[in-house]
């Protein structure tokens, strides 16, 4: 009781603030909206087909069983999606991530005839929601040869992530204090270590974030892997995902089996990187 | 250690030039102070030296090279920020080592270095931390070891001082100096302090809207300053200025008061009048009647604004003054301490 009073007290005031308590009701009842279909794909996931049809949907899996995994790992191909998957999203995202963040300081601090036209190409390329863009594309693509191939959906995916990454990265960038890199310029580093050395580990929580964000919507990606990847010897986990769905519907532990399985891996790379969201790395750089 | 050569050096922003053409010669191990109002151009200039910022036209050259088309790192300089721009994520050791490690020395050889720096500015319990977790005087005495390391032919510094308090300046300042008298290197510091320029530097260079007005050790400039800028500019409070007359029977200053002419000068005409306030007598037997405005005690002086004639004074009396603002006071503006200016060209006569 005395813990749960603390959270709605002010640090170091002993009246409780209705304020915090309004909150903390607000984040309780967000949590559980997002929480309660989760919970459902879970236990579902576990139960055997008798068990999913005999009880109710947030009953407890009573003898929890990893079978559904099992099969639906085998009949979803999932072998295959998931390295179609790995490869994709683990080439892309470093890769777009590493060319965003030399555009961008390429941009913001060294000093180049047209860089704000180049800036201004790139915001114009954050406006194009790229669905409208998916005809021309598959034509492009196709025109090069390579549907069905790790190059044709590597391409566009970076074509549309790094507009958005320059974008943001510039501003991070032009916000750190150009007596940094003009220190840095004085000691002898060239503009590649005064990236690699000052910037990138300043930029730190900017770039774990963004990492986060497009590992997972490069590896949920829907629209453009429809498009391009037509063999099903090429899919991703979310086109492999709706092939099952479409197949075994009624067969709900494994179908959330394989939910679980398709979106784990954001998950975990989530966790992994989100200790770096900690702002305020550069205090004490220069004093303010 | 070098001699540092500036000669007619401009500065343009796009078409607005801000730089008109500055000469200033800097001598192998002095300490030189650039001083002047906001926005005269010296920050541009310490930055063209360090090679931050492209040199117009004209030359600057360090131990008789050219080096306007050096990269800063070949120019053997090392900088000081005003804001110090510590490499946050690098600890104390590493901000220092840094451009001996980008040099590619060994490992060692970079360890004794920064130790032996770190020994002169008593930052060896330090070296483990990082920039965030420094006092701001320490974080400025890292940056002056960042530069001590690479043991560079000329420092440069901008107002490093200048975000300090006032103890901390005072206790930096004398460790700055003593730095200068151990290292015996070529120093070109900014500074907006008054102080600071009198009380370091071998020569200071006072600089207005783009252009050198005087070089001179610090006693020159205050004693004999070449013009009425340099005259207003250099002491503080700033030296009394009056318009004034020469006739026959001496100077004749605002209407209200004559003064027989200094010795060693010789003027005629329409001239300005200066007198620094600790050189503006109270009484005298030739002291004419002032308005006193206000009454400042600092303790050890008295600063006394007043009016004569419509114009105002400021009067620095040693002794402990007990007057009344509004009340009227006696003053004397015959000095041998007096500077004459021309009164058109500002220029001393
Ligand atoms: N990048 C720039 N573009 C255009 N004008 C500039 C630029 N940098 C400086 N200036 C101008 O050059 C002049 C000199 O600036 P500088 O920074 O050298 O002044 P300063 O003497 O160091 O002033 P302060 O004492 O305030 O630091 C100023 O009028 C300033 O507006
Ligand atoms: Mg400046």
């Amino acid at each position: 009781m005395s813990l749960l009073s603390q959270a709605f007290r002010p640090v170091g005031s002993n009246r409780v603030d209705p304020m915090l308590v309004a909150l903390w009701l607000a984040l309780v009842v967000l949590a559980l909206v997002w929480i309660t279909p989760f919970i459902f794909i879970v236990f579902t996931a576990l139960k055997s087909s008798d068990a999913v049809m005999n009880t109710s949907a947030f009953a407890l899996p009573t003898e929890p069983d990893f079978g559904n995994f099992v099969s639906a790992w085998q009949r979803g191909n999932f072998s295959t999606t998931a390295f179609n998957g790995v490869i994709i999203t683990f080439i892309k995202v470093p890769l777009g991530l590493f060319i965003s963040a030399m555009a961008a300081y390429a941009l913001a601090k060294v000093p180049m005839r047209f860089s704000k036209v180049f800036l201004a190409l790139c915001v114009f390329g954050t406006m194009l929601p790229f669905q409208v863009m998916l005809a021309p594309i598959f034509k492009q693509v196709n025109a090069f040869g390579l549907i069905n191939t790790y190059p044709g959906i590597i391409l566009p995916y970076l074509a549309f992530g790094v507009p958005y990454q320059v974008f943001i990265l510039h501003g991070f960038f032009a916000a750190v204090p150009k007596e940094l890199s003009e220190a840095a310029r004085i000691d002898g580093a060239s503009h590649f270590t005064i990236f690699r050395r000052i910037f990138l580990p300043v930029s730190l929580p900017v770039l774990s974030a963004l990492l986060i964000l497009d590992f997972v919507a490069t590896w949920n990606e829907f629209a453009m892997a429809l498009v391009i990847l037509q063999d099903p010897k090429m899919w991703t986990l979310p086109l492999g995902l709706m092939n099952f769905q479409s197949q075994f519907q009624s067969n709900y532990g494994e179908l959330n089996a394989a939910i679980i399985m398709t979106v784990l891996p954001a998950a975990i790379v989530y966790l992994m990187f989100q200790r770096y969201f900690v702002a305020g790395l550069t205090t004490g750089a220069v004093k303010e | 250690m070098a001699s540092v050569q500036i000669s007619n050096v401009k500065k343009s922003y796009g078409a607005v030039e801000i730089m008109h053409g500055v000469d200033v010669p800097i001598g192998d191990g002095e300490f030189v102070i650039l001083v002047g109002p906001s926005g005269c151009g010296k920050s541009t200039l310490l930055r063209m030296i360090a090679g931050l910022e492209v040199v117009t036209s004209g030359d600057i050259s360090i131990d008789g090279k050219r080096v306007n088309d050096l990269e800063p790192k070949d120019r053997d300089i090392a900088m000081v920020f005003q804001n110090y721009a510590l490499y946050p994520q690098m600890t104390v050791a590493q901000n220092m080592g840094f451009a001996l490690e980008i040099a590619g020395r060994p490992k060692a050889e970079i360890k004794a270095e920064v130790e032996k720096a770190a020994e002169i500015l008593s930052l060896t319990p330090l070296l483990a931390r990082k920039p965030a977790q420094l006092s701001g005087g320490q974080r400025q005495r890292v940056a002056m070891g960042r530069a001590i390391v690479r043991n560079p032919k000329v420092f440069l510094f901008d107002e490093p001082l200048s975000n300090l308090d006032a103890k901390l300046r005072v206790k930096m300042r004398a460790e700055i100096k003593a730095l200068h008298q151990r290292l015996g290197s070529t120093i070109v510091y900014v500074t907006h302090d008054q102080i600071e320029a009198m009380t370091m530097a071998d020569k200071i260079v006072v600089m207005n809207a783009g252009r050198v007005e005087q070089i001179g050790t610090p006693l020159e400039l205050y004693d004999r300053p070449a013009n009425l800028f340099v005259a207003t500019f250099m002491g503080s409070p700033a030296m009394n200025i009056l318009p004034a007359k020469v006739t026959a029977d001496g100077i004749s200053i605002a209407g209200v008061a004559t003064v027989p002419m200094p010795a060693g000068l010789s003027a005629s005409g329409e001239v300005s009048y200066g007198l620094r306030p600790d050189h503006v007598t109270i009484g005298g037997q030739d002291a004419v009647s002032a308005d006193v405005l206000v009454v400042e005690p600092t303790g050890s002086e008295t600063h006394i604004t007043a009016t004569l004639g419509g114009h105002e004074i400021m009067i620095v009396s040693r002794d402990r003054v007990d007057i009344a603002p509004g009340s009227k006071l006696p003053v004397s503006l015959a000095s041998e301490h007096a500077h004459l200016f021309d009164a058109v060209s500002g220029r001393r006569l």
